[in-house]
C-alpha cells in the first residue's frame, strides 16, 4: 500500500532518462574495463619480460662497424635514462664474457652441440612463474629460458637425424649441459629448460650463475653492456619510442609492435573507461537526484505517514529498495548489453588477428559490484537523510 | 497515561499576554482516561498545542512530560511507539492521502498496528453515512466527509489518549452527534480519554473538565 502511495503518481520521464543514461554508462564501463584487462593480458603467456619492458640496443651503423661510434652503454647513459619521467627503471643485460657450449645430455636424443651466447637479466624485469628460476653454487641444475627459435633449430636437427621432433613440454624434460671455459680451464654444468620466449634471442640464465661464471672464467673482465632493459611507465610507450628514435636506439620489432598495439588500444579503452565512469557517476547522480525529487514530491505523504505513526526507517527503506531495484535492473541489462558488445568486438579483434581469451574479466564483475555498492550506499544515505529531515515536522 | 505541561510557552505565542487560567505558562496535568475540552478563540494556539503535544514542534520553553519523560528527550522509536499505540490524533488538516481510496487510507493506518478489520471499518463508515464511499478517493470527498473518515481512521488504532483538533468544524449537528457517540464508545472500550480542541463551548459533548488557552 505504501508503494502505491509513494510511487504510483510519479512523473517517470526523468526516471527513464536517468535509467537510459545509467544503462549506457554501465554497459560501456563493463566493456571498457573488460577489454582493458584483456588487452593488458594479451600475449602474456609467451612473455617473460615484465609489463611495458623492452630490451634495447644501439642501432648498428656503418660508423659503428668501423668502431667510430660506440654500441655499448656507459654508466652515465644508463643513469640519464633513469631520470626520464616516462621510464620507471633501467638495468643492464649481462652477457657472457667467457666461452659457452651447449649440448644435449640425454640417452633418448642424439648428441647435439653448439656454441651459444647466454645472458642474465635482473629478476625484477622477468615475469617467470616457475619456482625453479634460481641458482646457487652447489645446486645440481642451472635453469634456462630458451629462445623459441632455438627449439625450432633443435627440431630441424632432430628431423634431419630421423628422430621425432620434441614439443615444449618434452624439451623441458630433456637433460642438457653447458660447458663454460676461459680457454685454459673448463667446467660442465647440467641444465634444464624451464620455459621459452619469443622476446629474447639468447639463452637466459639466473644472475647468480652468470656472476659465478664471470668471476671464475672471465678473467676479471666484466664485459661491455650492449643491451639494456627498460621498463616504461603505463600508457607512455609513445614517449619511450620517440626517445629511442631520437637517441639511435632500437628494440626487437615484434616487441615494439605488440607494445605499440597494446598502448594504442589500451589508451583507447582508457578514454572510453573515463567517459564511462563520468557517465555512470552523472547518471547515478541523476537517479539520486530523482529520489530527492520524488521525496520532495511526496513530502506531504511522507510527513503524514510519520505523523500517523510510521517509522522513518520503514519509509526510507521503501525508497531505498525501490531505487536498488531500478539500479539492479540497470546492471542486469547493462551486463546483457556488454555480452552482445563483447560478441561483436571479439569478432572484430579476431578478424584483425588478435585472439583474446573468451572468459569475462574478473575486473568487469568487480566493476559491477563496486558500482552497485557505491550506488547502494549513496541512495541509502540520501533516503535516510531526506526522510528523517521530515520527522517531527 | 499522564501528560504534564510545565510552564510551556511556544515561541510564536511568547509575546502574547496569557491570562492566569491559560495552559500557556502554567502547570497543567492531563489525567489518564479523562475527557478534556480545550476551548479557545482563534489564534490562542489550539493547533500549536496539538503539534507541540504530538512532537511536531519543539520551539517552546518549559517542559512537556509524557509518562515521566521530557518530550525533548524522546527519541525516534519513542515517538513512533507513542503515535502507534498511545496517542491517536485527528489533525485540523485531517492528514488523509487524497490519491488513495477510503479503504486504502484505512489499510495504511492498519499496517502500522496490524489492527485492520474491514468489517468494523465498514460498519463505522456506514454508521456515519459514508458506506458508499469505501472505494472513493479521499481527495474527491467533501471536507465533512473527510473529517468523518479521519475520525474513523484515528479510532482504528489502540490508544490511551485521542487528541483532536477541531474535528467537527465541517459537520452538521446530526453528524457531530454521531461522531461524538462513536468516539465515546471507542474511548470507553479502551478505557481511554480524549483532548478535544474547539472554538466554542460544546453543549453536545460530555467531558470531565475544561482547559483554557
Amino acid at each position: 500500500m505504501i508503494k502505491t502511495l509513494l510511487f504510483n503518481h510519479q512523473e517517470k520521464r526523468q526516471l527513464v532518462i536517468a535509467f537510459i543514461g545509467s544503462l549506457l554508462g554501465v554497459s560501456f564501463l563493463i566493456t571498457s574495463i573488460h577489454y582493458l584487462s584483456k588487452i593488458n593480458d594479451y600475449g602474456k603467456e609467451s612473455e617473460i619480460l615484465g609489463k611495458n619492458t623492452l630490451i634495447i640496443q644501439k642501432k648498428v651503423t656503418s660508423a659503428s662497424s668501423f668502431n667510430l661510434t660506440k654500441t655499448d652503454f656507459s654508466p652515465n647513459e644508463i643513469s640519464k635514462m633513469k631520470l626520464e619521467p616516462f621510464i620507471s627503471d633501467v638495468k643492464p643485460v649481462v652477457s657472457n664474457n667467457f666461452r659457452v657450449w651447449f649440448e644435449t645430455n640425454d640417452p633418448y636424443v642424439p648428441t647435439f652441440k653448439s656454441d651459444v651466447f647466454i645472458q642474465a637479466v635482473s629478476k625484477e624485469f622477468l615475469d617467470v612463474k616457475s619456482n625453479n628460476w634460481h641458482w646457487k653454487e652447489g645446486e645440481k641444475f642451472v635453469p634456462m629460458i630458451m629462445p623459441r627459435d632455438f627449439l625450432v633449430m633443435l627440431n630441424t636437427f632432430m628431423n634431419a637425424s630421423g628422430i621425432p621432433q620434441v614439443s615444449d613440454e618434452l624439451a623441458m624434460k630433456l637433460k642438457f649441459r653447458l660447458r663454460i671455459s676461459d680457454g685454459l680451464k673448463e667446467e660442465w654444468v647440467d641444465t634444464r629448460i624451464i620455459g621459452f620466449t619469443n622476446e629474447i634471442s639468447s639463452i637466459l640464465v639466473p644472475e647468480n650463475f652468470m656472476d659465478y661464471a664471470t668471476r671464475k672464467y672471465a678473467n676479471g673482465n666484466p664485459g661491455k653492456i650492449t643491451q639494456i632493459m627498460v621498463a616504461g611507465k603505463e600508457g607512455q610507450f609513445g614517449k619511450l619510442e620517440k626517445y629511442m628514435n631520437d637517441h639511435g636506439l632500437e628494440s626487437k620489432n615484434a616487441q615494439v609492435i605488440v607494445s605499440r598495439l597494446k598502448s594504442i588500444v589500451g589508451t583507447l579503452f582508457g578514454v572510453i573507461l573515463v567517459i564511462s565512469i563520468v557517465t555512470v557517476v552523472a547518471s547515478g547522480l541523476v537517479l539520486i537526484q530523482y529520489m530527492q525529487l520524488l521525496l520532495s514530491h511526496n513530502k506531504y505523504e511522507v510527513r503524514t505517514l510519520l505523523r500517523i505513526g510510521m517509522h522513518p526507517d520503514k519509509i526510507s527503506r521503501t525508497f531505498f529498495f525501490y531505487f536498488i531495484r531500478v539500479f539492479g535492473a540497470v546492471l542486469v541489462i547493462g551486463f546483457t548489453v556488454f555480452g552482445l558488445l563483447k560478441y561483436f568486438v571479439d569478432e572484430m579483434f579476431q578478424t584483425g588477428g588478435i585472439y583474446l581469451s573468451k572468459s569475462i574479466s574478473i575486473y568487469a564483475f568487480a566493476a559491477i559490484l563496486l558500482t552497485f555498492i557505491i550506488f547502494a550506499l549513496s541512495s541509502f544515505r540520501t533516503a535516510k537523510k531526506e526522510v528523517f529531515s521530515l520527522f517531527n515536522k | 497515561m499522564k501528560i504534564e505541561f510545565c510552564k510551556v510557552i511556544p515561541k510564536p505565542l511568547a509575546e502574547i499576554l496569557h491570562n492566569e487560567q491559560s495552559l500557556w505558562g502554567s502547570n497543567v496535568i492531563f489525567e489518564s482516561g479523562k475527557k478534556i475540552l480545550l476551548n479557545a478563540a482563534s489564534g490562542k494556539g489550539k493547533t500549536t498545542f496539538v503539534h507541540t503535544l504530538m512532537g511536531l514542534r519543539s520551539d517552546f520553553s518549559g517542559e512537556i512530560i509524557i509518562d515521566g519523560k521530557n518530550s525533548k528527550s524522546l527519541n525516534t522509536d519513542d515517538w513512533v511507539r507513542l503515535r502507534q499505540s498511545k496517542i491517536a490524533s485527528v489533525y485540523q488538516d485531517l492528514q488523509l492521502f487524497p490519491h488513495l481510496t477510503v479503504e486504502e487510507n484505512f489499510k495504511i493506518k492498519a499496517e502500522l498496528t496490524g489492527s485492520f478489520n474491514s468489517n468494523s471499518a465498514l460498519d463505522n463508515l456506514d454508521y456515519l453515512g459514508l458506506a458508499d464511499k469505501w472505494n472513493q478517493r479521499c481527495g474527491l470527498l467533501s471536507m465533512g466527509q473527510q473529517q468523518r473518515v479521519a475520525i474513523i481512521r484515528s479510532l482504528m488504532q489502540p490508544f490511551e489518549v485521542l487528541v483532536m483538533d477541531e474535528p467537527f468544524s465541517h459537520l452538521d449537528q446530526t453528524n457531530t452527534e454521531l461522531c461524538i457517540k462513536l468516539i465515546n464508545d471507542r474511548c470507553d472500550e479502551l478505557k481511554a480519554g480524549f483532548i478535544l480542541t474547539t472554538l466554542d463551548a460544546r453543549k453536545d459533548l460530555v467531558f470531565d473538565y475544561e482547559v483554557k488557552l
